[in-house]
């Protein structure tokens, strides 16, 4: 059965197609919904298979049109970094 | 004497009818939050969600313990109809005094304790506040404590925290908040994480005081103890070197960590927008999680006002403020937070105005981190808290070229002001302005402006006679 995730994006360009690393958020109903994975996934916006990954603004705003995800690895669900610092910037320096 | 616990204070709620009981079963995915926001924007009773979805029965959520000024009257122990500036007042008279905190070694807050690998946070029925929220808010009415590692002082704050997996938190403590400061200036030098503990269903006034900007180096538990009238029960943490509220519901602890961060955010904040502060917070590690049997969460539906935010930071701030520009030498006589300002806009009466007292109070309020944008300076003659007077004032006195004056800044803005831009936010850049709706301070009496009011326009005699004579000629009561 598909699943569905969501990932905040400061900017919908800034979300590639292809192999990336992401915060998701498991929307499965029940006591552990939005549970946090931070993921290495491949992205599509087209591909008619893979799990549902809904995309949402830094304001909360809800693109129309969810892409689809395959999980390749869960990671620890942190990255490197200090206090404060932008979590994005952090992740592109991991890269 | 203060309320001993939440649970006394719930229970005078409902003798007041101030609270109401929500009994279906209600889901923590957004229906509590969108009960509780409507709720709020009717000024509402408090609502107490006795049956959570997915959760046990006896797990529940008490939302906006004081939204309303009659339910933070109960909470300062004086009645429901005290007026809005008596319990300034009171708050005002109370803010000095302290209590020193008892230390008990057993504690209602630890009657149940998960630690180690049981750790749990998806336990506890932690609502999804608003659609769109980065995650699950746990920490919207909370006491965040935290300890400076040199000389002992124990700061209170109240911060938002989401569940981010079964065993840690994301925060979002500004980064120029007191939590920020510590942690910057005195835990991440060492490369230490810092303990934490976020302390959830107190009774009301400790929650207040942790709103309150007291100077860093004041134990805010001591001036909740005055407040109170009488002292918090504090006991130690079962994982953590910290002390926290006995009779609270529920309380993690755990560290925020020095070297690692995580996804945080946004969140439906208290100006009334969610405006896109997301993935700058800090990370928690959860070392421990322990309530009280049938644990009560405190929710803050935080959104346009009125809720406990603007109500309670109304308060809080205004008397923070007014001393801070006494001590500043300006002739301050009232501040006033109007809760629909959200804390971006302030009040300020002054004994005597003119261009240089409006810059001095702009001065004031942008002198360090500044939280807020819009300032309106009115003479003593303005009832400060009627907002009637206040923009009656500001459209006629306020020199639209030369009444108002700008501070522009970086680094120290609030990141939550929706007007300034994603990138201002960002890099604390913003703007105050200050609003002179008094008159020039070189104006002769001879040419100001007089006012027309029955006040201020007629001879004592003939106001006399015409409240004399007010009954009788069928006007109703004096006044």
């Amino acid at each position: 059965m598909s699943q569905e995730y969501v990932t905040f994006v400061r900017r919908l360009s800034q979300l590639s197609e292809g192999k990336q690393t992401l915060f998701i958020k498991d929307l499965t109903p029940g006591p552990r919904k939005y549970d946090t994975k931070l993921v290495r996934a491949e992205l599509s916006k087209t591909a008619s298979d893979g799990n549902t990954l809904w995309v949402r603004s830094e304001t909360g705003y809800l693109y129309p049109q969810p892409w689809k995800i395959k999980i390749l690895e869960e990671l620890p669900p942190y990255v490197a970094g200090q206090p404060w610092q932008d979590v994005f910037a952090a992740m592109l320096q991991a890269k | 004497m203060g309320f001993n616990d939440l649970r006394e204070f719930i229970a005078t709620l409902e003798r007041a009818d101030e609270l109401v009981r929500i009994k279906r079963e209600c889901d923590w995915d957004m229906e509590v939050g969108a009960i509780s926001r409507r709720n709020f924007e009717q000024s509402g009773p408090a609502l107490l969600f006795e049956k959570i979805k997915d959760y046990p029965s006896g797990y529940t959520i008490l939302n906006g313990p004081v939204a309303t000024w009659s339910r933070v009257a109960i909470a300062l122990g004086l009645p429901p109809d005290t007026p809005v500036r008596k319990l300034y007042a009171v708050y005002e008279e109370r803010r000095d005094k302290s209590i020193k905190p008892e230390v008990v070694t057993s504690a209602p807050c630890q009657e149940n304790v998960m630690s180690g690998s049981d750790v749990d946070v998806y336990k506890l029925p932690a609502p999804m506040v608003h659609d769109g929220d980065g995650g699950r808010y746990i920490g919207t009415w909370d006491i965040v404590v935290t300890k400076d590692p040199e000389s002992g002082w124990t700061n209170w704050g109240m911060y938002r925290f989401m569940t981010h997996t079964r065993n840690m938190l994301t925060g979002w403590p500004q980064a120029t908040s007191q939590l920020a400061m510590m942690m910057k200036s005195k835990y991440l030098p060492r490369k230490q994480s810092m303990p934490v503990a976020i302390v959830i269903g107190c009774e009301p006034l400790c929650h207040m005081v942790a709103t309150d900007p007291y100077k860093p180096g004041l134990d805010e538990v001591e001036f909740a103890g005055g407040l109170r009238q009488s002292a918090v029960e504090l006991v130690r943490c079962k994982t953590q070197d910290l002390m926290v509220p006995a009779r609270a519901e529920v309380v993690i602890e755990g560290e925020v960590l020095a070297d690692r961060i995580a996804h945080e955010g946004p969140f439906g904040e208290y100006p009334g927008y969610r405006s896109g502060t997301m993935a700058e917070g800090v990370l928690v590690q959860i070392t421990a999680i322990t309530h009280r049997s049938n644990p009560i969460l405190t929710l803050s539906t935080l959104g346009i006002p009125p809720d406990d935010s603007s109500i309670a930071a109304s308060l809080t701030a205004a008397i923070a403020m007014k001393r801070g520009l006494k001590r500043r030498g300006i002739p301050v006589k009232e501040v006033y937070v109007p809760p629909e300002g959200v804390t971006h806009l302030i009040v300020v009466s002054v004994e005597r105005g003119g261009s240089r007292v409006a810059r001095q109070v702009l001065d004031y309020f942008t002198a360090r981190r500044v939280m807020v944008s819009k300032i309106i300076v009115v003479d003593q003659d303005v009832d400060a808290f009627d907002m009637g007077q206040v923009l009656h004032a500001f459209a006629t006195k306020c020199h639209p070229g030369k009444g108002i004056a700008v501070e522009h800044y970086e680094g120290r803005a609030n990141a939550l002001t929706p007007c300034f831009s994603a990138d201002e936010r960002r890099r604390l850049k913003g703007a105050s302005a200050v609003f002179d709706a008094t008159w020039p301070e070189d104006w002769e009496q001879e040419v100001i402006p007089t006012k027309s009011a029955f006040a201020t326009t007629y001879p004592d005699a003939v106001k006399q006679k015409v409240l004399a004579n007010w009954d009788s000629d069928g006007l109703g009561e004096k006044s």
